[in-house]
C-alpha cells in the first residue's frame, strides 16, 4: 500500500468542510485533482537486477514506450522516485540495499514486483541459498505482474492498475480501514459461485434435453472415431565430432610427462602416451598431480613456448565427499587446444598453493572457490569471499551443505 | 605522508588515504544500484579528486547459486536455467549446455537443426550487440542511442517470439536440435531483418561512430595490452580488441561454422574505441553468416531421435560457445543418474570484468563509464 495517500494533511481540513453544505464536494474534488496528478506522473527508479531489467527497458524504448502513460522520467536517485519496479531476482545481500533505496524515496511511493523472482523467487524458490523469496518480505508491494519475464505489455498493464489504484486512494478510499468498516460486508466470492452453479445446472439440463431430442431425430447415429494427430517420429542422427586442432593429446600427454613423469590421468592412471588416443578425438587431457607440483605444472604449461597454453579458461573445484578437487583449465588461443588439470585436497585441511602469480585472471577464481567451497589459497593477495556475504554460514557448494533457515527443500 | 590506520578502511582496500593538506583523495561509493553499471555490480572508488587512484569490485549482489541448483534438478530441467545466466545470450547458453550433453551421450544434430542453431545464434549476437550499442550511447550521454538500438531489436525479438513464444529467456535448444521446427515465416523475416540492418548499421555509424564527442570520449581510454590481456583470461570483444585473433567460431568450431565464410575483426590497441568497434564489425559478419545460411537453408528434420530420459555416463563433458561477450564454457561432471553431480559455467563476463581494476586507474571517473560501457558484461552471468 502507498504510505500517505491523497489525504495526510487535507484529513483535519475536511474534518471541518465536512460538516458545512457542500462542503464535502470540495474535499473530493480536490482529492480526486491531486489524486488524477498523481497517478499520471509516476517517476520510476532505474532499479533492475536481472533479467526482468530487459523487459523493463523494452516498455520504456521505442515500441512500447511508457512515456504515454505518464512513468517517462526514470529517475537514477531514489530521492526523485515515487515508483520502484522491482525487476529481477533480490538476493539477500541486496537486501539491506533495497530496503535502503525504499526508504530513501519520498511518500507517497508505490512498488510494482515484477517478475517471479520479484514475486516468490520464481525459479528460484527451492534449493537456493542466497535469494530472498519475494520482495514483498523486504518492503511493501502494490501490484504484482507475474511472468518470467513478464512481456513489456504486462508491464505496461500493470503501471495502469497502479494508477488505477491510486486514483482511489484518498479520504473516501474503500480501502480506508475506517469506511471499511462502515460498510457492511458481503461476501461476493460465495454469491459469484452460488450464481455459476446455477447457471451451470441450467446448461446441464439445457444439453441432457438437446441430446435427448438429437436420439430421437436420428436414432441410427454413430459418432466417429477421434483422432489424434500422430506424433513427429524422428530417426536418431550419427553425431559427426568437430573439428580438432592444436596438439593431439598422445604429443601432448608426452610433452607433459617428460618433464613431470608422475602426472597421470584422472581415473585412467594406466593410460600410456601411446594408447590415449583410444579415449576418442574429443577426450580433453585431464591430468592429476600432487598438491607440491601443482603451481610448477601451470607454471611450466604457460612458460612452454612450444605448447603455447596462454589463456586461462577457469579455476574451479569438485567436492567428492572424501575430498576436494581443484580444477584448472587451461587453453592456447594460437593452437586451439585444452589442457585440464586436476590437483586433490583434503577436507580437514583444505588449503592449496596459488597460482594467481602466474595467471592474474585466477585471482577472482580462487577467490570464488573460496567462497563457495572454503578452499584456501595460500600466497593469495587478497582472500574474500566474492559473492556472499561475509558473515555467510558454510560453504554453499559442499556436498554437505545444509541450511533448514535459508534453504526450501524441493518436496517432489 | 600520512596513512590513515589500516582498521579504518571500506573492504578490500590495503592503503589508506593521503593526508596532505592538499590532498584531494577520498572513497566514493557507486553501486549497486546505479545506471551505468549495468545491473547491480558494486564498485568502491579510490579518487584524488577526480582521478580513479584504485578500484575495488564488489560482486554478488545477484548470485542466486544456480550452479547449486543445478545439482537438484535433472539434465533437461537445467536447460532453463541456462537462459537465466547472460539473458542476454541464452540461446548460446542453451547451446553450450546442449552441446556438452550431445558429446556425452553421442546424439547428432541433422542439417536443418544445425541452420536453425546459427541461424538462431547469429540472431541473438546482433540482438545483444544492438541492446549494448544503445546502452553505451546512453552511458555516454546520448539517449537517442537507445531508441534507435531498440527499434531493430524489437525485430529479431519479434522472430525470437514466433519461433520459441519467449523474448528473451527462450529454451530453445535441445540435445539433438530443437524443441519445435521453425514456422514457414522465418526465413522471409530473417531476409527483412537482414536488409534493415544494412541500412541501420548505417545510420549507427553516423549517428555514434563518427560522432566527434564520442570519439574524444573514447580515443586512448582503458587500453589493456595483449599480454595483460591473455592473463587475465579474457575473451570475446575484449581479447580481440587487444589484437589476439581467437574466435571459438573460428578456431575451435562446434555445429556447422566452419561451412561459412566469415571474418574475425582484430584490434589493435585495446582501447576503448577498439573495443567498441570489435562489436560494430561483428554485426555485418553476422549478417554474412545469415545470408549463406537463407542460401542454403534445407529441408528435413529439425531434430533427432528425443529420448524419455538423458542420464548422462560417468565422467566429465567440457562445450564452449562464442556467446556475444565472449567465451562460454559449460563443464558437467556426472556420476551416472538421472542429475548432474557439478554444473560450471565460465562465463565470459567474470574474466572480462577483472580487468576492470587494471585498466581503470589513472583515468577520470567519467572515463570508468566508458570503460565498463565497453566491457559489455551482464552482472548475472558473473554472479551466476
Amino acid at each position: 500500500m502507498g504510505v500517505g495517500g491523497a489525504s495526510g494533511a487535507t484529513e483535519q481540513v475536511a474534518e471541518i468542510l465536512d460538516k458545512f453544505p457542500g462542503g464535502i464536494r470540495l474535499v473530493d474534488s480536490i482529492e480526486y485533482l491531486v489524486a488524477w496528478a498523481r497517478a499520471n506522473s509516476l517517476w520510476p527508479l532505474v532499479y533492475g537486477t536481472a533479467c526482468c531489467a530487459m523487459e523493463m527497458m523494452s516498455a520504456g524504448s521505442s515500441r512500447h514506450d511508457w512515456a504515454r502513460f505518464g512513468v517517462e522520467v526514470a529517475r537514477a536517485t531514489p530521492r526523485q522516485a515515487d515508483l520502484i519496479v522491482l525487476a529481477g531476482t533480490i538476493v539477500e545481500k541486496m537486501g539491506t540495499n533495497l530496503v535502503t533505496l525504499y526508504e530513501q524515496m519520498p511518500a507517497p511511493k508505490y512498488v510494482i514486483a515484477m517478475g517471479s523472482c520479484a514475486i516468490s523467487g520464481g525459479p528460484f524458490y527451492y534449493d537456493t541459498y542466497s535469494v530472498i523469496k519475494g520482495g514483498d518480505r523486504l518492503i511493501p508491494v502494490d501490484v504484482y505482474v507475474p511472468g518470467c519475464p513478464p512481456r513489456p505489455e504486462a508491464l505496461l498493464y500493470g503501471i495502469m492498475e497502479l494508477q488505477e489504484k491510486i486514483r482511489k486512494e484518498g479520504r473516501r478510499n474503500p480501502w480506508k480501514v475506517g469506511k471499511v468498516l462502515e460498510t457492511p460486508f458481503v461476501d461476493t466470492h460465495s454469491l459469484a459461485k452460488q450464481e455459476w452453479l446455477t447457471q451451470e445446472e441450467k446448461k446441464e439440463d439445457e444439453q441432457r434435453l438437446a441430446r435427448a431430442r438429437f436420439k430421437a431425430e436420428n436414432p441410427d447415429y454413430k459418432p466417429a472415431k477421434p483422432q489424434r494427430l500422430a506424433k513427429e517420429k524422428f530417426a536418431a542422427m550419427p553425431r559427426i565430432p568437430p573439428r580438432k586442432s592444436g596438439f593431439t593429446n598422445p604429443s601432448l600427454l608426452a610433452a607433459v610427462q617428460r618433464a613431470f613423469p608422475e602426472v597421470a590421468l584422472f581415473r585412467q592412471p594406466e593410460i600410456t602416451p601411446a594408447t590415449v588416443a583410444d579415449l576418442g578425438p574429443e577426450y580433453i587431457l585431464d591430468l592429476e598431480i600432487g598438491p607440491e607440483q601443482y603451481p610448477d605444472l601451470v607454471r611450466f604449461l604457460k612458460e612452454d613456448q612450444e605448447l603455447g597454453i596462454d589463456l586461462l579458461l577457469q579455476v574451479t573445484a569438485v567436492d567428492w565427499q572424501d575430498h576436494f578437487d581443484v580444477l584448472v583449465q587451461l587453453l592456447s588461443t594460437r593452437l586451439g587446444h585444452k589442457v585440464f588439470l586436476r590437483c586433490p585436497v583434503s577436507k580437514e585441511q583444505p588449503e592449496i598453493n596459488t597460482i594467481s602469480d602466474i595467471f592474474r585472471g585466477a585471482e577472482w577464481h580462487e577467490r570464488e572457490v573460496f567462497d563457495l567451497f572454503g578452499i584456501r589459497f595460500s600466497g593469495h593477495p587478497d582472500m574474500r569471499r566474492i559473492f556472499l556475504l561475509d558473515d555467510f554460514p558454510g560453504y554453499p557448494l559442499r556436498k554437505d551443505f545444509a541450511d533448514p533457515e535459508r534453504v526450501v527443500k524441493r518436496p517432489y | 605522508m600520512e596513512l590513515q590506520p589500516v582498521d579504518n578502511l571500506p573492504e578490500g582496500f590495503t592503503r589508506g588515504l593521503n593526508s596532505d593538506e592538499t590532498s584531494e583523495e577520498y572513497f566514493l561509493n557507486m553501486g549497486p544500484q546505479h545506471p551505468s553499471t549495468h545491473g547491480v555490480l558494486r564498485l568502491v572508488l579510490k579518487l584524488d579528486g577526480e582521478n580513479v587512484l584504485e578500484v575495488v569490485p564488489h560482486l554478488g549482489y545477484v548470485h542466486r547459486g544456480i550452479e547449486k541448483l543445478a545439482e537438484s534438478q535433472t539434465y533437461l530441467q537445467n536447460i532453463h536455467l541456462t537462459d537465466r545466466l547472460d539473458y542476454l545470450s541464452s540461446h548460446f547458453n542453451n547451446l553450450g549446455y546442449c552441446l556438452a550433453m550431445e558429446q556425452a551421450l553421442d546424439i547428432g544434430v541433422p542439417e536443418r537443426g544445425e541452420y536453425i542453431r546459427v541461424m538462431v545464434c547469429e540472431l541473438q549476437r546482433i540482438q545483444s550487440h544492438l541492446l549494448w550499442w544503445g546502452v553505451t550511447g546512453m552511458d555516454l550521454g546520448a539517449i537517442s542511442t537507445f531508441l534507435y538500438g531498440f527499434k531493430e531489436r524489437e525485430m529479431i525479438t519479434d522472430i525470437f517470439e514466433e519461433i520459441c513464444g519467449a523474448r528473451l529467456t527462450m529454451n530453445f535448444f535441445r540435445p539433438g536440435g530443437s524443441f519445435a521446427d521453425v514456422p514457414d515465416t522465418f526465413i522471409p523475416r530473417v531476409k527483412k531483418v537482414i536488409e534493415r540492418m544494412h541500412v541501420a548499421l548505417d545510420e549507427y555509424n553516423t549517428l555514434l561512430t563518427d560522432n566527434i564527442i564520442f570519439r574524444e570520449r573514447t580515443r586512448a581510454i582503458g587500453i589493456l595490452s595483449r599480454e595483460k590481456a591473455l592473463s587475465y583470461g579474457c575473451s570475446g570483444g575484449v581479447l580481440r580488441a587487444s589484437g589476439v585473433s581467437y574466435d571459438v567460431r573460428r578456431n575451435d568450431p562446434y555445429s556447422i561454422y566452419d561451412r561459412f565464410d566469415f571474418g574475425i575483426p582484430v584490434g589493435s590497441v585495446g582501447g576503448c574505441f577498439d573495443r567498441y568497434r570489435m562489436k560494430m564489425e561483428e554485426m555485418p559478419q553476422s549478417l554474412r553468416i545469415l545470408e549463406q545460411a537463407v542460401k542454403d537453408f534445407p529441408e528435413g528434420p529439425y531434430r533427432s531421435k528425443e529420448q524419455s530420459a538423458y542420464r548422462l555416463p560417468q565422467g566429465s563433458y567440457y562445450s564452449q560457445v562464442e556467446t556475444a561477450r565472449g567465451l562460454l564454457g559449460t563443464y558437467i561432471v556426472a556420476e551416472g543418474g538421472a542429475k548432474p553431480y557439478r554444473v560450471k559455467f565460465r562465463s565470459p563476463s567474470f574474466s572480462n570484468l577483472s580487468t576492470l581494476c587494471e585498466m581503470a586507474v589513472g583515468h577520470k571517473i567519467a572515463d570508468l563509464v566508458t570503460i565498463l560501457a565497453t566491457l559489455d558484461f551482464v552482472v548475472p552471468d558473473i554472479d551466476r
